[in-house]
């Protein structure tokens, strides 16, 4: 589980990469600012989610939420979000987080901005 | 079923809750049959009769008997909150909630559980949602930011200066009781209230300690609110005296007239309900072969499109206890080698008082929990959770996330629910929402029961009618 800043930010509306595949082991997760987003990636049940790290509800990081079931809880205030679509599945959040389309291209995770 | 008059005769002579169906071997002389023995809290008996006066009805019907159950039965009664591996790990939280009370239950340490009741002690806000579960290193109110430390002490409060009149140390959550056992994490708002070992009695404790339900864990669990009160949709569970006209399906391989019945002190029975067995109201019109047809299971994934057949003198029964034992071995990755044929196929139903079913056995491995509904007592929730063995190489599967059905959807419809148990699911809805309007609509306000079959139903209203009284009136 790590945060870290990207330093060259991608065009919006293209894949850029993420981290490498390596560093992102199964039921782990990772947060980096690319530009103005920061995004957070979580390897779960043998799939990769990306969606913000930026709870809705009250703009906490969700990095330290646990995972579980497609799911993120916010470990501030206990916000629960779908990561696939980002929506807000109980209080105190009602609105959805961000999502990213995410693929792996030969070593790298890229997400599209 | 026919039987001679002079049997009818000697029947109704018999001391009242003495009489057994008639032609029909009982449960425990189906269970002596059998390949591989029972133990115990199988082969044991422990029915009394208690009476047979009808039962009020205004306890289902008057919203003050619904507000008393609140003050009397909900805050001195132990209760199933959640599962051990809901919170496996420190820090781990899981919010349970009966009617307006809510309560955290968390793991503050790696062998210590509590309970706090779920309000900010500042202005009053949940400190977590309803329904909600997660990990936590602290618990924040999202309102004005206090915040408490996992093992309850007050952590912060936001602009302290402003709050001198606030002693820190007197500002820690309050608690209710945690007690654990089999896996379950029970809770108990009464400080008063008897351990929860004295709640059940040696004897129930005996059986629960049996069962090892600690080593199992959640594979399914669905809920959805039943249009009927709490008590009329529990007691709906407690007999397998409507099977024949509710769950006709069922009836062709399930004894439900020689179902056994038995009550362990004031808060624990249950039934054994046979399985792999012709109902007694069809002897004569059912083959051992049509018995392995038409069996029902509640989790009957593991046996795939397994097609049962008969072996020449033998009985369906004992082909049934051979083929589930490998079958459910090689589908849940466990050894069964041990486990008796009664354990493998019957329905062994519990009640804890208030409001949980435990069904220790392999083919229904279920809890059912019941919660009223805390805005309309015509309303109340049901969960069933499945629980399997967790597989021999030790690894505990995550619980499975709840599946919350809408009013209008069929118990089928829940992924992973085995249809055809979904069905007799939705055969038992049915009915609860014309028993609730029958009940308001009837003329005679007392429910009569069956002395044997129905015990389980008056032993509850025993324990109901101690802890909030006979009625209003």
């Amino acid at each position: 589980m790590t945060d870290q800043t990207e330093p060259a930010p991608s065009a919006e509306g293209a894949y850029t990469r993420f981290c490498a595949v390596s560093e992102l082991p199964p039921e782990s997760k990772k947060a980096v600012r690319i530009g103005s987003h920061w995004i957070l990636v979580c390897h779960t049940e043998g799939r990769y989610y990306a969606v913000s790290n930026i709870c809705s509800h009250a703009t906490r990081p969700l990095m330290m939420g646990r995972v579980r079931h497609c799911t993120i809880t916010c470990p501030v205030h206990g916000a629960r979000f779908n990561l696939e679509s980002g929506a807000a599945l109980n209080l105190p959040a009602t609105k959805p987080i961000a999502t990213y389309p995410v693929r792996i291209v030969d070593d790298w995770i890229e997400v599209m901005l | 079923m026919s039987v001679k008059t002079e049997e009818v005769i000697k029947l109704k002579d018999l001391p009242k809750g003495d009489a057994r169906c008639p032609g029909a071997p009982s449960t425990q002389d189906i269970i002596a049959a059998d390949t591989v023995k029972a133990p115990g809290w199988v082969c044991s008996e422990s029915y009394q009769f208690l009476g047979d006066e009808d039962i009020p009805t205004d306890r289902y019907t008057d919203p003050a008997y619904a507000k008393r159950e609140l003050d009397t039965l909900w805050k001195k009664t132990w209760q199933f909150a959640c599962r051990e591996e809901h919170i496996a790990e420190v820090g781990d939280y899981y919010v349970y909630d009966l009617g307006h009370y809510s309560f955290i239950i968390t793991r503050v340490a790696e062998n210590e559980i509590r309970a706090y009741y779920n309000a900010c002690l500042h202005r009053g806000t949940k400190l977590r949602a309803s329904g909600t579960d997660g990990n936590a290193e602290e618990f924040k109110c999202s309102f004005h930011g206090w915040s408490w430390n996992l093992d309850g002490t007050h952590k912060s409060t936001t602009c302290d200066w402003d709050f001198p009149h606030v002693d820190s140390k007197k500002f820690s959550l309050p608690q209710a009781r945690v007690a654990r056992l089999g896996g379950f994490v029970f809770i108990n708002m009464d400080p008063a209230a008897p351990s929860l070992e004295d709640y059940l009695g040696p004897e129930a404790l005996s059986h629960i300690k049996a069962w090892k339900l600690e080593d199992r864990y959640v594979y399914l669990h669905v809920s959805k609110r039943i249009p009927a009160n709490w008590k009329l949709t529990i007691e709906a569970f407690m007999e397998a005296y409507h099977v024949i006209e509710t769950h006709p399906q069922v009836a062709p391989s399930n004894g439900d007239a020689n179902s056994q019945y038995d009550i362990y002190g004031e808060h624990v029975d249950r039934f054994i309900s046979t399985l792999g067995v012709v109902s007694p109201h069809l002897y004569g019109q059912v083959s051992e072969q049509d018995i392995l047809n038409q069996f029902t299971l509640g989790d009957s994934s593991a046996l795939g499109d397994t097609k049962f057949t008969l072996k020449d003198g033998g009985t369906a029964r004992s082909v049934m206890a051979e083929m589930f034992r490998g079958m459910f071995e090689k589908a849940t990755n466990t050894d069964l080698s041990k486990v008796s044929d009664s354990e493998l196929l019957d329905c062994f139903s519990y009640t804890v008082f208030p409001n949980t079913f435990l069904f220790p056995g392999i083919s229904l491995p279920m809890v059912y929990r019941f919660r009223p509904d805390r805005h309309d007592h015509r309303k109340c929730l049901y969960e069933v959770l499945f629980l399997r063995p967790v597989p021999v190489d030790g690894k505990r599967p995550v619980p499975a996330m709840p599946i919350h059905l809408e009013d209008h959807q069929s118990f089928t419809e829940a992924a992973g629910m085995d249809p055809g148990f979904g069905a007799i699911l939705d055969q038992d809805t049915e009915n609860l929402i014309l028993q609730q309007e029958g009940v308001e609509a009837s003329a005679k306000k007392g429910l009569t029961l069956g002395n044997y079959q129905e015990i389980r139903v008056r032993h509850f209203n025993r324990a109901l009618d101690k802890y909030v009284g006979k009625s209003l009136g």
